[in-house]
């Protein structure tokens, strides 16, 4: 018969064993510095941006006061398109396009049953801004050249619905089903708010119809595009991953991909997201 | 050693609660298939459930491995540690209620031999629930819900960031390490309720205060108010067993985890043999 001692000893070995394989397991500390691509590469540099509120204020859509702010990060990124979400409509539009001096052109989507439109900003001058009819709502798309190139590039501002699971779902297959029809001639790219809650962790149910419309939403996007964010981390407060880019499944190259976590000001709840890819 | 072993197992064996356990278990089975047919009528509009299995525009989502992975991911959290608490629970706090413990202390027994003994067969009655739900669910999925491969999404279940799978044979394959898995997770557990059950001398007060700790633990871990404590509490880290599902599992995260669970379950019962050799038996 084993003394007791013995046990104790078998125990006390186990239980070092046992800390030091956990200490021997762990993973290294993940960089505190926001997480990007190494590689640079500028073929095509997208940002999108929700520029809205959080719902604490009266007013959740974007504020003129911020519109100086917003120019500047766009300037200082030097992005190509410029995906925004919640902007008031053609005023605040024609600010920022004053604000960016005049190096970029832009459009906002038709109104749809919201308060509130989805806009772009492009360098190129010839480029053409198409509505995108998306059910009740509209998003917005606008096809160029970058830098010239002879390949052509449609880019979508989308914003889904921040509510109903079921209506971004509705949402998004019928904006993906639009814009794969335009993949066979253009390199087509839809960057913006989607609001999937795809966090399982955060729902206090384990299984729920929300999560599943949106992990559906999520997954037919991914049958056709490529989610050029997901390394990126979250976009939004609340550790929420909501704003994406979507590209081409065939990129040749995906270079910086950044969360620009200082730029939101104001109350703002997201921080823009860029993308550089090259094809 | 080995006959304090067969005794404890011939007392597991006898004990009402024992197999009390796999008819919840069976219970809760036939719960999730109901539940399982009746989503699906409601979503179809009464339509074939088979329509309902194109989930995710996929022809084979919904089959007898989505059925088993959803039913063991479910119960996992909530209702297998009930039964583990059960039995390690009574262990020590049952034989001193029943006046017996003092008798057996009387004899020529090592005590910390008779609380190791005691916990191989909690450990044997958590590997031997496990297993058998596993099996029954996967009987279960394959007879009512159908074969095929198992397909992972973001979202629900929360085990991928990305539409993965996982193929049948290699599927089945991982029910059998998630066995051992979830196991040895369960095994804190099991050795927390041992520790209750030399610490209160009421069995019933021994498994509600493991339950308690665990439940506590657990609904504090999803409240985002704790979000910097969440990675101090032993039930996320037994949350390491599912990582057996993923399509790519993560080994070093894995081995990880399972060696804190260790820790855990070494501490505790150290603790318990510590406690237990001074206690003063007087029932």
């Amino acid at each position: 018969m084993l003394p007791d001692m013995w046990v104790k000893l078998i125990l006390l070995l186990l239980f070092c064993l046992m800390i030091l394989g956990a200490l021997h397991f762990a993973e290294p500390r993940a960089a505190e510095t926001p997480r990007s691509s190494a590689t640079a590469f500028h073929a095509l540099r997208l940002l999108t941006w929700n520029i809205g509120y959080a719902e604490l204020e009266d007013d959740t859509r974007a504020h003129d006061k911020d519109l100086p702010a917003v120019a500047d990060v766009i300037l200082r990124e030097d992005a190509d398109a410029v995906a925004l979400q919640e902007v008031t409509g053609n005023t605040q539009l024609k600010t920022l396009l004053r604000l960016l001096g005049g190096k970029y052109r832009g459009a906002v989507a038709q109104q749809g049953n919201t308060d509130r439109f989805e806009a772009l900003l492009v360098k190129d001058a010839g480029a053409k801004f198409i509505p995108v009819p998306v059910g009740d709502r509209y998003a917005l798309g606008v096809s160029f050249k970058p830098n010239g190139d002879a390949q052509q590039v449609l880019v979508l501002s989308a914003h889904a619905d921040a509510f109903n699971a079921a209506r971004r779902r509705t949402y998004t297959e019928a904006l993906v089903d639009w814009a794969k029809a335009q993949a066979r001639s253009s390199q087509v790219f839809i960057a913006g708010d989607f609001n999937f809650e795809l966090k399982a962790a955060n729902e206090t149910n384990l299984y729920t119809d929300n999560l599943k419309h949106d992990s559906e939403s999520y997954s037919h996007i991914l049958r056709h595009f490529r989610d050029l964010g997901r390394t990126a981390g979250d976009t939004a407060i609340n550790d929420r991953r909501i704003d994406y880019v979507f590209g081409p499944p065939a990129l040749e190259h995906v270079g910086r991909v950044e969360v620009l976590r200082n730029a939101a000001v104001g109350r703002m709840d997201h921080w823009p997201l860029l993308v550089e890819v090259g094809f | 050693m080995f006959t304090l072993l067969k005794l404890e197992l011939e007392k597991l064996f006898r004990s009402r609660s024992f197999y009390l356990s796999f008819l919840v278990l069976i219970g809760f089975v036939v719960l999730m298939l109901w539940g399982f047919y009746t989503y699906a009528e409601r979503k179809t509009g009464g339509q074939a459930v088979e329509q309902f299995k194109y989930t995710y525009e996929s022809k084979q989502y919904f089959n007898g491995l989505t059925f088993a992975l959803y039913s063991l991911l479910f119960s996992f959290t909530l209702l297998l540690p009930i039964f583990v608490s059960m039995s390690a629970g009574s262990q020590i706090a049952g034989e001193t209620r029943s006046g017996t413990l003092r008798m057996i202390c009387t004899r020529p027994i090592s005590r910390a031999l008779l609380i190791l003994s005691k916990f191989l067969v909690s450990a044997f009655h958590a590997g031997l629930l496990l297993a058998f739900f596993i099996a029954l669910n996967l009987v279960v999925g394959l007879i009512f819900v159908g074969w095929g491969n198992l397909e992972l999404y973001p979202g629900p279940l929360n085990l991928v960031d990305a539409p993965g799978k996982i193929m049948r044979d290699e599927a089945l394959m991982r029910f059998g390490y998630a066995a051992l898995s979830g196991t040895w997770a369960l095994l804190v557990i099991a050795a927390l309720a041992l520790l209750c059950s030399v610490v209160f001398d009421s069995p019933a007060q021994a498994i509600v205060m493991t339950i308690a700790a665990y439940l506590t633990l657990y609904i504090i871990g999803r409240v985002e108010f704790f979000e910097h404590m969440r990675p101090y509490f032993f039930t996320t880290d037994m949350d390491f067993w599912r990582d057996v599902f993923k399509p790519d599992i993560p080994w070093q995260g894995l081995w990880h985890y399972a060696c804190i669970c260790g820790a855990y379950t070494a501490g505790l019962l150290l603790t318990t043999v510590v406690i237990f050799e001074r206690k003063d038996i007087v029932t």
